[in-house]
């Protein structure tokens, strides 16, 4: 088990309970089980499963993460409050604000609207595993050195989409950058700057933009 | 969301046994897990149909074009292909909600998505739709409604694919009872236009399993406009094809979405094209005939100049 988090609330913090009666359930499972391959094929079998919790392993930023959860569980759900992985942000939880936004087989999706009983068998990216042995991507260093945040609950679903975008279009237009960030709000109105950003990070000249001019606008 | 069980289908006979139960077809998701949320829709069980053999691909053929049911809409609107054969479906798709939506959602959940009038997805509100006996937009507020509509209920049918397909004359391939099915994009939402109960024409256990669109119309274009410019549904769309030859159209048709019940489709202006050159006259004239039998009511009226100036870019568009 990880080491309990910061934020305790009296003897447990919500995470940590929900995790530890998880990995109660989920080593028993798991002891059982011959191997992943042999598990994810009884889950994904005919048969049907649930209401209640099942077994459910995860490849979330290249290790396994093995949970004990109900169908109905989303992968959001099943990284922030069933794990410790609290980068994706639930904002509408509907698949309108982008703020969950993750990489499934590198490509983003919205991890509210996906189960996480479904997500099994892909790669999950999530903002946690950008940054390797300590060194952050360019497109995260983009975002500091551009100051691309205000309150910065959006940014983690920004930097997913972007850093997306640039594994597919290395070098993207302006336009290119507002059609990738098209499904993430910033409600701060912080656009301009994540558009400077994405740019930097790709190593394009800087768009003639102003920090008052509205992406979409433009 | 209430709890619910779970089940991967692996056979297209399977499919509909696993759902007998208040079951649901479960795919991209982004429709049924947002109806699920807000208490409109209940399941037993879901039934992930991603993993059924066949239905994920897009085959091209000199006569006709097949493309899977589980196909994404980044699949199409990424496919060079079909931007280059069906321009229409490519700009329809590439207008559906947002990369993270189209990286997950299907074909096939986006001709079967439900309605999205703000009454029907309210969850305290038991509009006509979900079997009320009031439709509310009728005198509430209807700013996003139908013009045209055969019954009571005025949700306007909001699938983008649908109406670009319809205007291709596409046909939809189902499995109904253990055969197969094959309905034109009128036949696939006609219940819708007349039953308010109704978002499409697919009963109980029904499987989009393909989509058929014809190469014959060689042109073809959609265009929408939106509250939002990106990431919106519209507000009108319309999708038009045609074969063009010596610059005379041939079997044109227009489609219009978001203003009625089914993919709009007026013969009298189809018939009316067929055999024109496209000049600001005769597309005017056509559009005056889509629009014919418009019912306004309070808050939608917009809609009606929306709609012409959307038919007349679209046809345009065609010259190439």
């Amino acid at each position: 088990m990880k080491k309990p988090e910061p934020e305790v609330f009296g003897a447990h913090s919500r995470r940590t309970f929900l995790k530890s009666l998880g990995t109660v359930a989920v080593t028993a499972a798991a002891s059982r089980a011959q191997s992943v391959a042999a598990e994810l094929e009884k889950v994904n079998g005919e048969q049907t499963v649930g209401p209640g919790p099942v077994p459910v392993t995860l490849n979330v930023n290249g290790k396994p993460l093995k949970l004990q959860l109900e169908p109905r569980v989303t992968l959001l759900d099943a990284l922030r409050n069933y794990s410790s992985l609290t980068g994706a942000k639930e904002g509408c939880d509907r698949a309108a604000c982008g703020a969950c936004t993750v990489l499934l087989d590198n490509l983003p999706i919205y991890a509210c609207q996906k189960l996480a009983i479904e997500a099994q068998g892909h790669e999950i990216t999530t903002v946690e595993g950008l940054a390797k042995n300590g060194r952050l991507t360019k497109v995260q260093e983009a975002f500091v050195a551009k100051d691309a945040t205000m309150c910065g609950y959006c940014t983690p679903g920004f930097v997913m989409s972007l850093t997306a975008l640039l594994q597919k279009n290395p070098q993207p237009s302006a336009d290119e950058v507002r059609h990738a960030c098209a499904g993430n709000l910033c409600r701060c109105g912080t656009q301009p700057r994540v558009l400077e950003a994405a740019l930097q990070a790709a190593g394009v000249a800087a768009a003639r933009t102003t920090h008052t001019e509205v992406m979409d606008y433009a | 969301m209430k709890a619910f069980e779970y089940a991967t289908a692996r056979s297209l006979d399977s499919a509909p046994q696993l759902a007998t139960d208040n079951g649901h077809y479960f795919a991209g998701g982004n429709d049924l897990l947002g109806r699920m949320k807000d208490y409109i829709t209940d399941a037993k069980i879901l039934v992930n149909i991603k993993s059924l053999p066949g239905l994920d691909q897009i085959e091209s053929g000199r006569d006709h074009w097949t493309l899977g049911a589980l196909v994404t809409i980044a699949q199409i609107e990424n496919h060079p292909g079909i931007k280059k054969v069906f321009p229409g479906l490519h700009e329809a798709a590439a207008e559906v909600g947002s990369q993270q939506i189209r990286n997950v959602a299907t074909l096939g959940g986006n001709l079967a998505q439900h309605s999205r009038c703000w009454y029907y997805r309210h969850r305290d509100i038991v509009c006509l739709k979900k079997g009320g006996d009031t439709c509310y937009a009728r005198h509430g507020d209807n700013r996003y409604h139908s013009l045209f509509t055969g019954n009571t209920c005025i949700s306007p049918v909001v699938s983008n694919l649908g109406t670009a397909l319809a205007a291709l004359d596409a046909t939809a391939i189902v499995r109904r009872s253990g055969k197969e099915a094959r309905l034109s994009m009128s036949e696939l939402y006609h219940r819708a236009w007349e039953n308010p109960l109704a978002h499409n024409s697919l009963d109980p256990g029904d499987l989009i399993l393909k989509v058929e669109i014809p190469t014959a119309r060689g042109r073809s274009a959609y265009l929408q406009v939106s509250d939002k410019h990106a990431f919106d549904w519209a507000l009108v769309s319309c999708a038009v094809a045609a074969q063009v030859s010596g610059g005379r159209l041939r079997r044109p048709r227009v489609a219009l979405g978001c203003i009625s019940p089914v993919p709009y489709q007026v013969e009298a202006a189809n018939d009316f094209l067929d055999g024109k050159t496209l000049d600001e006259a005769t597309v005017s004239k056509a559009a005056d005939l889509v629009l014919a039998n418009a019912q306004p009511l309070e808050f939608n009226g917009y809609k009606v100049p929306l709609a012409h100036a959307l038919i007349r870019r679209a046809l345009l568009k065609l010259k190439g």
